[in-house]
């Protein structure tokens, strides 16, 4: 039995180790206006103004190159999470996104994220876009943060899934704020 | 540069053009309240017949945002769009002129909820993201009481502001080709030469409806019963 063991912990250091190694590292992400948790203004919903909401991040790898962000609700009756917002090509040097990402292509990014590229949410639109639930339950929005070790050639306009297989392998550290909404039935 | 102003304000006078010729056709039926609904003040105009006039006055601020005027050349409004789908819904559109009361009334509640404003007092980027939403369908379930889904409000609203802008001008719209010009659309034509035919040729635009020439009968397309041969333009 103890041989058995031993073996069994032998193949689990071996085999798991290395994978532990690369584990991406832990980030912490914040906003000056969006508590985890806690409900989201409504001027970052359908409800509101429907503008971005600014997020915060520490804690990325000294490697880092670029950083992406994917906000998806996986609380829809859908096989896979509604995906509200894919922005990528953020500057490794940036430590945060500012409230407010144009959404027309022709505006330019805020200095500090020069060079970010929007891809397609599931509103089939290269744009941030909240939170719209259908009443009846609170619905979860996790905004995901990606540490990148390259500078990958990446068009606009990918989606969650084509920009998930594309930085596969690059991710070195991840980190997420959920925060939660609801609508109200119509009385 | 010109800026959004002039290129408005020659839009204006554009329509004031439109107008006249119009009204010389014998199309202006009523003097009375002459409002010119495309840009708020009272000049000459066409009175409306199905619209009321704060819903022309809004359609117009969607319209100006779905097809703007801007360096391509004229746009929807100035195309005369709103006209078109006032007197369409005066007559061939009439089953939807309800539609059109409660999507319009939803569509300004919706402003005033999620914007804090009327839609035709906010800049023109909360105009385009406010559109967005409603397009999207994520303005459904915002309160605001659209019927069903407001993306099918806009969906139904932008086919005929497309119409309006870019259908044959018997029809009431592309208020001097303006839509065919954007598109560089010459119009239809029964004989192409060699010429036109060359690689990269550019065709003159023709700048005539369908219904002036021989192949198509403006009783034909207006009100006259199918009959064999006539292309099927009753529809």
């Amino acid at each position: 039995m103890w041989r058995y063991l031993l073996a069994v912990g032998w193949i689990l250091a071996t085999s798991v180790t290395p994978a532990l190694a690369q584990a991406p590292a832990v980030l912490t992400v914040t906003s000056p206006t969006l508590k985890a948790g806690e409900t989201i203004p409504r001027d970052y919903t359908a409800d509101g103004r429907n503008v971005s909401p600014p997020l915060q991040w520490s804690g990325a790898p000294a490697g880092t190159r670029e950083f992406a962000v994917i906000c998806d609700d996986p609380d829809v009756p859908m096989p896979q999470p509604f995906v509200h917002w894919v922005i990528y090509k953020i500057p490794g040097t940036a430590t945060g996104l500012p409230e407010n990402i144009p959404f027309d292509a022709a505006t330019p990014m805020p200095a500090a994220v020069a060079g970010a590229v929007q891809g397609t949410s599931g509103f089939r639109r290269p744009m941030y876009r909240g939170p719209a639930p259908p009443p009846g339950k609170p619905h979860h929005y996790h905004f995901k943060v990606y540490a990148i070790d390259a500078v990958l050639d990446l068009r606009p306009g990918l989606t969650k899934a084509e920009l998930l297989e594309a930085i596969k392998g690059h991710v070195i550290g991840e980190g997420e704020l959920v925060a939660i909404y609801e609508r109200k039935p119509a009385g | 540069m010109i800026s959004r102003r002039d290129l408005l304000k020659a839009a204006g006078a554009t329509v004031a053009g439109a107008a006249a010729t119009s009204e010389a056709a014998g199309v202006v039926r009523d003097d009375s309240e002459r409002r010119n609904f495309n840009t708020g003040e009272h000049q000459p105009s066409l009175p409306l017949e199905a619209l009321t006039a704060d819903e022309a006055d809004l359609l117009t601020a969607i319209a100006t945002r779905l097809i703007p005027a801007d360096a391509l050349g004229p746009g929807a409004v100035e195309a005369g769009a709103i006209a078109y789908l006032d007197r369409a819904l005066a007559g061939a559109l009439a089953p939807q002129r309800d539609a059109y009361r409660r999507g319009l009334a939803a569509l300004e509640r919706y402003a005033r909820s999620s914007r804090g404003r009327p839609f035709r007092e906010l800049a023109t980027v909360d105009q385009d993201s406010l559109l967005i939403d409603v397009e999207t369908g994520s303005a459904t379930g915002s309160g605001a009481g659209f019927d069903g889904s407001s993306a099918a409000f806009f969906a139904m609203l932008k086919g005929h502001i497309w119409q309006g802008t870019f259908g044959d001008p018997f029809y009431g719209g592309n208020r001097g080709y303006i839509g065919w010009d954007l598109l560089g659309y010459p119009g239809v034509r029964t004989v192409v030469t060699a010429d036109d035919q060359r690689l990269g040729a550019v065709p003159t635009p023709l700048r005539r409806s369908a219904y002036d020439g021989d192949l198509f009968h403006k009783a034909t397309a207006s009100t006259a019963p199918s009959r064999p041969g006539s292309h099927g333009d009753d529809a």
